[in-house]
């Protein structure tokens, strides 16, 4: 049964302000999710003023800046700075993206509220444990699957049209933004492999290469696994990568459907 | 000493949920609704197979006031799911996933229930006053 509350050691209270600097004259305020855990409390909303005029035009520069000039022990993950490594993945102002590509002058209201990605279990601050995503990627096995040897004097080869098929699967980065978006994979994500990992399921089922296709809808085929999907487009909505993974999943139904008509 | 469970970061309670996810969950409780709708319809079957004194008593308390008024938002329920569920119906074929299609059809839908069910109310209420 699905949880709606927040159990008693993840409600957060309210914490700190960090004031701007003296003659800063465009601060925003950045609210922040924070949590030690070294120290017994529950995790906390601190504030910080950001003057924006001393400051990269994106929320990851704020974050930088806030951790090398407010506080040092601020944690979150960032690698590439340019949409490609999927670490800054995280909740700006009630929609998952990532902090790289989200310009602070797109963020409405007086305050950006930044909190890690939703419904996961949180290690520190911003950084959530991706131990069970990573887990739920691996189990689809996603490397092509062959029977047949490969031809002994090229690579097996494919059209551009067959590559096309999956285009879109193929540009997503595992930033979980999509599966930590959905509300069902809120409430079922021990059975339920949300929709990153069934976008990804799909990318192989779509490659012509791959000759496991009926072998990967029959692992699919689950109440749980795959038709937890209830289209609610939150992923789609919400991918910062402007991939669609409802559609992914709709075919793989489509596909598994038309095996028993 | 066993480390510390960690905390569940906010979901629900900072999540802005778009008017997709609004009809998602009111699809699901708009069908729970109607398996009670069918209940009423059940008894107002068995009222009527049972005789006239015990379908007066039972069309007593529909044409009251609530009776109405209960009748009033199962149309409405009906018809909400009814056209939501063609979206449904649209994606199971594998069309409509697109933004902005996907809003453009919750629209749709929330307009075509409105339409339907003052329709059916207009229609209902012409033709008891006629008769």
């Amino acid at each position: 049964m699905a949880q709606f509350r927040l159990p008693a050691n993840s409600v957060v209270k309210q914490g700190k302000t960090y004031a701007a600097p003296p003659g800063a004259k465009r601060s925003k305020k950045f609210v922040v999710y924070r949590y030690d855990p070294d120290s017994e409390a529950n995790p906390r909303l601190d504030t910080f003023e950001v003057d924006l005029d001393d400051c990269g035009p994106m929320v990851l520069d704020a974050l930088i800046k806030i951790k090398s000039e407010f506080d040092p022990t601020l944690a979150f993950r960032r690698s590439c700075r340019e949409a490609i490594c999927g670490s800054c993945a995280m909740n700006i102002n009630g929609g998952n993206t990532i902090a790289c590509t989200k310009k602070i002058e797109d963020t409405q209201g007086d305050a950006v509220k930044i909190y890690p990605l939703p419904h996961m279990s949180v290690i520190k601050d911003l950084v959530t444990d991706f131990t069970h995503f990573f887990a739920q990627y691996a189990s689809v096995r996603p490397w092509l699957r062959t029977q047949t040897p490969p031809p002994p004097d090229r690579e097996r080869l494919q059209s551009p049209a067959e590559r096309a098929a999956f285009d879109d699967n193929e540009r997503c980065i595992l930033c979980a933004c999509c599966s930590s978006s959905c509300p069902s994979y809120w409430w079922n994500s021990d059975r339920y492999l949300g929709p990153a990992i069934l976008l990804l399921a799909h990318r192989f089922i779509a490659d012509s290469r791959d000759e496991a296709t009926g072998e990967r809808l029959d692992e699919l085929e689950d109440p749980y696994k795959l038709y937890r999907c209830h289209t609610i487009m939150n992923c789609t909505a919400t991918c910062p990568k402007g991939i669609n993974p409802a559609k992914a999943i709709g075919k793989i139904k489509e596909l598994i459907a038309a095996r028993h008509v | 000493m066993a480390p510390r469970p960690r905390p569940l970061s906010p979901h629900l309670q900072i999540y802005r949920l778009p008017l997709t996810v609004v009809l998602s969950i009111s699809h699901r409780i708009t069908g729970a609704f109607l398996v009670l709708g069918v209940l009423l319809l059940v008894a107002l079957l068995v009222a009527a197979a049972a005789g006239p004194q015990a379908y007066a008593a039972v069309h007593g308390h529909v044409a009251a006031w609530y009776g109405q008024l209960i009748l009033f938002l199962s149309t409405f329920v009906l018809f909400f799911h009814f056209c939501n569920g063609i979206r449904h119906l649209a994606w199971d074929a594998g069309y409509g996933y697109e933004y902005p299609t996907v809003n453009l059809t919750a629209y749709v839908a929330l307009g075509a229930t409105v339409v339907l069910t003052l329709l059916v109310w207009i229609v209902a209420i012409t033709a008891w006053w006629g008769s």
